[in-house]
């Protein structure tokens, strides 16, 4: 697989290309800076650097969290937004990507009360309520195994027509869960019953769906 | 000569198409060429491209290219030969297929590929898609939550020679692996045949009796799998799929396979079509190269709105 690196960041545009179909608007100050490191054609063999835990070291903290952060909808008004419906609201709010198939993206905030920790399983979840009506509102993904790559889907910093084809771009997904994960409160904190504040993403295919949102930020509040 | 005989049956079939349509004698055409529609899903794909092609007013050239490259490679010769204005494609391999697409660009005739993806960029127009990792991990995702995270599974690989069988392999690892409780006892390839898969299931039946659960890389050898299940009284044995194909549709609905993936293979083939057309008139589609696709599961909740590879709303 290893021959796929080089190939693999040529055509990262240091000015990307924003097409009309897209938000314009979305992330575009801070893709016009943005400027991704050209690999070296390293040979397949030990010390050659992983150009995709490169990506994720270079952009995640002071690209992705950063973006994420400005362009969030706060999860109760995104609510409202989709009860008016969620193509108006994704169009508002989010991205699309995934063709029929796919969803809306959308990056989201929000604080609540956790009412629900399942930690029994490895997709480990915490349910939260919202409005403090005392029922979940939406789920936040803990891990260690993680549903979706809404971290790399919501915000136009990882083009896949830059990637050799579709294993190299899961294996960006995985790798920014990955690190998401390893920022976000682990088992021997018990968020049950806390309230949190939370950042992050996910991606909604239907209005009805409670939204499985993959964070990168869970503050315990006091 | 079964291939001269079939092409001359297309051609000749195209001319009919073209007269009866009441178009122009030199109505514009578009090849489609796909893998063997004995798979219902590459009919899907067939047909969605060739109802969208007479509706944007064109003859079509439908070809079969049964995973061969080097039949692809001539049935591209032909299409080059007959003057067609594009070619919708579902290659014959990823790395083998870029030669015949760059014949084509060489000659003028912009391809669209649909489904499967080529290695090579900026050789097709379009590529688009589906994102069969993805739906491996939905699909995987399903299994591992069916099984209770644990136990030990079979898994039945596609035909080497298609990517997808390695990227959905992939994709059902990179889920199914973070669950150390999950033990995979056999991984056998079916080739994506239904038979095939019934005989294959059978013998792994009787090396691990105490499998109680099978992952399959189509929806044919998870109903070739599922009827071995059944004759050895072992309906409880978990089957999950993938494609999106009726017969799947079907035995969900009975509670037989559990779960299955749906490539919404027919609108992408209209997409594909599109975009080719927007192509022809104006020399560009103002799309990305590659657009990924993603496939959706399927499960009791949502079969029943299945039907010929679309989901209804």
């Amino acid at each position: 697989m290893l021959t796929g690196w080089p190939q693999l960041f040529q055509e990262v545009r240091a000015d990307m290309k924003i097409t009309t179909l897209v938000l314009a608007s979305l992330l575009a100050a801070s893709v016009s800076g943005c400027k991704l490191v050209k690999t070296d054609k390293g040979e397949a063999g030990g010390t050659a650097a992983d150009p995709i835990a490169e990506l994720v070291e270079t952009t995640f903290d002071a690209k992705l969290v950063p973006a994420l952060n400005e362009k969030a909808v706060d999860l109760a008004s995104l609510r409202d937004a989709i009860k008016g419906g969620l193509d108006k609201a994704g169009e508002s709010h989010g991205l699309k990507v995934g063709g029929a198939g796919g969803g809306w993206n959308f990056p989201v905030k929000g604080s609540g009360t956790v009412t629900e920790e399942n930690r029994a399983s490895k997709a480990a979840t915490a349910e939260i309520d919202i409005d403090g009506d005392g029922t979940a509102d939406a789920v936040l993904q803990l891990g260690p195994v993680i549903k979706g790559s809404a971290l790399r889907d919501t915000t136009q910093l990882y083009d896949f027509s830059t990637f050799r084809d579709q294993i190299e771009y899961a294996k960006l997904g995985r790798a920014l869960n990955d690190k998401a994960i390893s920022k976000l409160p682990s088992a021997d904190t018990p968020l049950k019953g806390k309230r949190i504040n939370f950042l992050g993403a996910t991606v909604i295919r239907s209005a009805g769906e409670k939204p499985l949102i993959m964070p990168v930020s869970i503050e315990v509040t006091p | 000569m079964k291939l001269t005989k079939r092409l001359l049956m297309s051609v000749v079939a195209l001319g009919i198409a073209g007269a009866m349509s009441g178009v122009a004698l030199a109505a514009d055409t578009i090849a489609i060429i796909t893998p063997s529609h004995d798979n219902p899903f590459f009919k899907a794909e067939a047909d969605g491209a060739a109802a969208k092609a007479k509706e944007l007013g064109y003859a079509t050239m439908v070809l079969v290219h049964d995973d061969d490259a080097n039949k692809q490679n001539e049935l591209f010769d032909s299409a080059i030969a007959a003057g067609v204005k594009a070619i919708i494609l579902d290659n014959a391999g990823a790395d083998a297929s870029v030669a015949a697409v760059q014949k084509a660009k060489d000659k003028g005739i912009p391809s669209f590929l649909i489904d499967r993806e080529i290695t090579t960029t900026g050789v097709a127009v379009s590529q688009i898609v589906s994102n069969n990792y993805q739906g491996a991990q939905l699909g995987a995702e399903e299994f591992v939550k069916l099984m209770g995270e644990k136990g030990n599974y079979a898994e039945l690989l596609g035909k080497e020679s298609d990517t997808n069988a390695g990227i959905r392999s992939q994709g059902y690892h990179e889920v199914i692996d973070q669950y150390s409780d999950m033990k995979l006892v056999a991984k056998q390839t079916a080739n994506w045949s239904q038979t095939e898969a019934y005989t294959v299931m059978e013998s792994i039946l009787q090396a691990h009796p105490d499998i109680k659960g099978v992952i399959s890389g189509n929806d044919t050898m998870a109903m070739g799998a599922y009827a071995a299940l059944e004759a050895a009284g072992r309906k409880d044995v978990i089957v999950v799929g993938f494609d999106g194909s009726n017969d799947v549709r079907d035995s969900i609905k009975k509670g037989g396979i559990k779960a299955t993936v749906l490539q919404p293979a027919y609108q992408q083939a209209q997409n594909a079509v599109e975009q080719a057309d927007k192509y022809i008139k104006t020399g560009k589609t103002g799309l990305e190269e590659k657009q990924l696709m993603d496939c959706i599961l399927v499960n009791a909740d949502n079969a029943a709105k299945l039907e010929t590879f679309a989901l209804a709303d």
